[in-house]
């Protein structure tokens, strides 16, 4: 009865467990293993290379051009995007007559998958027949190659993924605001608080919580972001916009080099940790 | 007075602004979804009301993506994989999560680290290696492939473990005194109490499994297993001309989920903001 009662938890867990480690953990420790082995095609072996596949890469003027290309897109994206959430977060707090729909609204973008994001504003931003196009000519403006030119894709790309994904980084920051009581705010404002003050020392630390997730969900979201230059670019013009999970991709299904795709990854991963570490330690700082 | 009125001026005036910014390409999309090919260019430029105003209205592009290119089949797929994944993550999930808040066991410690983990883990990580087991495993382009290795989610875990915590731990110990079995307890006590928390875990899954586009895209080779997202990004890689049937696609990948987020928003909001803001 004793060893039965025991066995309990553990056939709760099990489903779960299993799957857990079967593909999620086991396929990061089977992709750190295949970062130091070479496939070879035409005789079907592998073989140990040790950091091999990292030396090659540190040798691959490619993959310094894509991991400048990640950190420039994620420089730029990162900040854009929490700015704009936070800016938008606070704007729908706002107590004012039909908020309910303009969150409605703003919540949209939710039900609009990545894809057809893209699909969406690659025909929106087609250079000849493209409505902003159309738009800016109707302003008296030059129109613009957007996606098709290597200085402009990548901002392309970060306008794409912001319309598509602010909104629901907004929804975090929303729900964190509407958990702030009104009576500090009253408070502070018979302390004689400034609009600025309040939103310093009452807002800021009051949200801490909810923005640090949306910082670094957000920084893991950008730093791994594949679909859009996949869909839209395919990593040009002339590379602009090839990010890391593009190119090890790339590596593993066009070029069915494993290794590369693995340390490619692998490096991703280091990044991201190395990344969000840095931003929990200083955020706490502040809190 | 006046000062709180111009305000609010603002206030609105930037609220249509924004939401115009999210509604206008939609709102293209729908409109020229039901053109025929021919006026979607005819109305492109320059921009006027009737860019976003259908005139002839036509079936066409949807008859075709359904008659000629087997979207049904594909649309068929995405909801089918979406609503077992969801059956089965629920499952798998609260399981999981009622082990944690109900027992003190050997390994608990490890094994929550695990779904912590995989719950911050993004799925890009480990897409590529997770394609070389899935091939060893035979289950390329098959629903197996599609759906198996989802099921499991540190997301769905952590969502039901946080409601079960807030739960009356006397519920339970009054069932047991009684005599019920354990799984009784789970299926028969706690889980009729946590709809709430069972719709917004079921909303999260099949949004993220509609809206998944890397893992279908390499796990399946064939037209028969194609998901929706794919056969999106189909359109702009290989066949760019169709630009109406192009945006009856989208119409068709963004109807479901709105369909659904409509009425249950609020489910969707709580399971979102539980996860961002407790630790």
């Amino acid at each position: 009865m004793k060893t039965k009662q025991h066995l309990v938890p553990y056939l709760f867990l099990l489903p779960a467990l299993a799957g857990l480690l079967l593909f999620k953990i086991y396929p990061i420790m089977n992709g750190l293993i295949q970062s130091l082995f070479t496939n070879h095609f035409l005789s079907q072996t592998k073989k140990f290379v040790g950091l091999g596949n990292y030396l090659d890469l540190a040798k691959d003027p490619v993959f310094w051009k894509s991991l400048f290309v990640t950190l420039k897109f994620n420089l730029v994206i990162n900040p854009l995007q929490i700015a704009l959430a936070f800016g938008l977060a606070i704007l729908l707090n706002h107590k004012i007559r039909g908020i309910a729909l303009f969150r409605a609204v703003q919540f949209v973008p939710v039900a609009v998958s990545v894809p057809s994001a893209c699909v969406l504003w690659n025909i929106m931003m087609s250079p000849e027949q493209g409505v902003l196009n159309s738009i800016l000519i109707a302003l008296g403006l030059e129109p613009q190659p957007f996606l098709a030119s290597s200085s402009q894709a990548l901002w392309s790309i970060i306008l794409i993924a912001s319309w598509k994904g602010v909104g629901y980084w907004t929804l975090f920051l929303l729900a964190g605001l509407q958990e702030i009581p009104r009576s500090i705010y009253e408070a502070a404002c018979i302390d004689g608080a400034t609009g600025w003050q309040q939103f310093r020392k009452v807002t800021i630390p009051m949200i801490m919580r909810p923005l640090t997730f949306v910082v670094v969900s957000v920084t893991i979201a950008n730093l791994l972001l594949f679909s859009p230059m996949y869909i839209l670019t395919g990593g040009g013009p002339q590379r602009s916009t090839n990010v890391l999970m593009l190119e090890s991709y790339n590596s593993a299904f066009m070029y069915s080099d494993m290794g590369r795709s693995s340390a490619i990854v692998v490096v991703l991963l280091i990044m991201t940790l190395l990344i969000v570490t840095m931003q929990f330690r200083m955020l706490r700082a502040k809190h | 007075m006046t000062r709180k009125w111009t305000t609010s001026a603002y206030s609105y005036a930037f609220q249509i602004i924004l939401a115009l910014i999210v509604l206008l390409p939609i709102a293209f999309a729908l409109v020229s979804s039901f053109r025929p090919l021919d006026d979607i260019f005819k109305y492109l430029s320059p921009v006027t009301w009737k860019t976003f105003w259908p005139g002839n209205v036509t079936f066409e592009a949807y008859e075709n993506l359904f008659a000629l290119r087997g979207f049904g089949r594909t649309f068929f797929n995405t909801f089918f994989v979406s609503a077992v994944c969801v059956i089965f993550g629920l499952l798998v999930g609260s399981m999981a999560a009622f082990a944690f808040s109900t027992f003190e066991f050997a390994g608990k410690k490890t094994a929550f680290a695990i779904v912590i983990l995989t719950f911050m883990l993004p799925f890009e990580i480990i897409a590529i290696p997770l394609y070389s087991f899935v091939n060893r495993l035979g289950w390329i382009d098959s629903y197996s492939g599609l759906i198996i290795p989802n099921i499991a989610n540190g997301l769905v875990i952590f969502l039901f473990y946080q409601f079960f915590q807030d739960m009356p731990k006397a519920l339970f110990e009054s069932a047991r005194i009684d005599g019920a079995a354990w799984f009784r307890v789970y299926s028969q006590i706690t889980m009729p109490l946590s709809k709430p928390v069972t719709v917004s875990a079921a909303l999260l899954i099949f949004i993220q499994q509609w809206e998944s586009f890397l893992w279908p895209l390499i796990a399946v080779r064939s037209k028969e297993y194609k998901l929706i997202q794919v056969a999106l990004s189909d359109f702009v890689t290989d066949i760019m001309t169709y630009w109406n049937e192009m945006f009856a696609a989208v119409v068709l990948s963004i109807i479901v989920p709105v369909i659904l987020l409509l009425p249950l928003q609020r489910y969707y909001v709580e399971g979102i903001a539980n996860t961002g803001s407790k630790e």
